[in-house]
């Protein structure tokens, strides 16, 4: 691949980085299931995802990247499905979604206090 | 009678073909060897599971088999909205803030392929997971809600999607 | 590259780890499973481009079929003993 490879797997594993990075903070940042699962779900896939480009072009012979594709075409599909799985089962189980505080009301400004 | 067990022939054709394919690409070598095992391997299962793997009631050939310019479309937007939602969660996730609401809403698609592959975008677009599919009734965990009135919330959320999917299959 | 990767997911598996352990309830533990078997993925894709075997990719494609089976298998496990608790009650 050379160069341009080794630039476009670099750019991909910055990516990784920074959203596997938010997805494992997600994981801990919020305080129900549902949250955890959206933002440790949505972040983890793309950087899964951005890793496998990575590889994909650096990968050195036909038969990896071949390899590689059928396992991104599959992980298209099974990793939402493992999110969705984990969300029915806190669905059924009957958790409630986390509600934050209300903030519509007008903040109380300090200089209007009167 | 007749139209059902051609239908039953094609499935299990089908099914033959993709048991195959994947083969040939795993096992990545031409020996007449290999080719032999992979056929008859091919075949045992797809005799075994042709009727799990496309269901009869999926009677039209347009029902799973996709438009494949269109497809690759499909998936190129897929991926483009994946990026686009991780980054909305990373800004998210920096503020802190959040308005997770739970969404109820329907989909006008009509086979099961594509009411499947909905519900597995939908899990892209920005924050949102599909709790439940029921028929036609989604469901839907919606983390940065702008929005209650279901439907409004449905073409937000579903929107771009839906439309696509009905070039692909239909 | 692909060192450094392989160092940084072995990280963030310590931190899926931990609330695995730490979860208070079992959808938060399930969550963590999910995000895990994410993480081996990648990492079994890794090792695989980095020593230049494609073994590791097979390994790879099958545990993504089975840690989704198994994802699946353990919540309906949860659920039915969550089930046959509500009926104790």
């Amino acid at each position: 691949m050379g160069i341009v490879g080794e630039f476009i797997a670099l750019i991909a594993f910055i990516a990784a980085a920074i959203f596997g990075t938010a997805g494992i903070v997600g994981l801990y940042r919020f305080p129900d299931p549902y949250a955890r699962l959206q933002a440790s779900s949505l972040c983890g896939t793309t950087a899964v995802f951005s890793i496998f480009i990575g590889c994909l072009a650096l990968a050195s012979s036909l038969a990896i990247a071949a390899r590689l594709l059928v396992i991104i075409m599959f992980f298209l599909i099974s990793s939402p499905t493992g999110g969705h799985i984990v969300a029915k089962f806190a669905w059924n189980s009957g958790i409630d979604p986390w509600r934050p505080e209300r903030t519509e009301r007008p903040r109380r400004r300090w200089w209007k206090r009167a | 009678m007749r139209t059902v067990n051609a239908w039953r022939l094609m499935r299990f054709g089908i099914s033959f073909g993709a048991l195959y394919a994947v083969w040939i690409v795993f096992t990545a070598s031409v020996d007449a060897f290999s080719l032999f095992t992979g056929a008859i391997g091919s075949l045992a299962i797809a005799a075994l599971t042709h009727d799990i793997f496309i269901a009869q009631h999926e009677a039209s050939l347009r029902a799973f088999v996709p438009r494949p310019l269109v497809l690759v479309g499909f998936l190129a937007f897929l991926v483009y909205s994946m990026y686009l939602s991780s980054v909305q969660m990373l800004v998210a996730l920096i503020r802190g803030r959040a308005n997770p609401r739970v969404v109820h809403f329907r989909t006008r698609l009509k086979t099961d392929l594509a009411r499947m592959v909905l519900a597995n975008s939908i899990t892209f677009t920005p924050g949102t997971i599909t709790l439940d599919l029921n028929d036609d009734h989604l469901t839907v965990h919606w983390f940065l809600a702008t929005t209650r009135h279901s439907r409004a919330a449905g073409d937000i959320v579903k929107g771009k999607f839906e439309d696509r999917l009905r070039r692909v299959w239909s | 590259m692909l060192d450094a990767m392989q160092w940084f997911l072995l990280a963030c598996a310590i931190g899926a780890l931990l609330r695995l352990l730490a979860g208070p309830s079992a959808a938060d533990r399930l969550v963590a499973l999910n995000v895990l078997s994410g993480i081996v993925l990648a990492f079994l894709a890794l090792r695989g481009v980095r020593q230049e075997r494609a073994i590791y990719l097979d390994v790879a494609l099958v545990y993504d079929i089975f840690g989704f089976l198994g994802l699946l298998a353990i919540a309906r496990f949860l659920k039915d003993k969550a089930m046959a608790d509500g009926e104790e009650d």
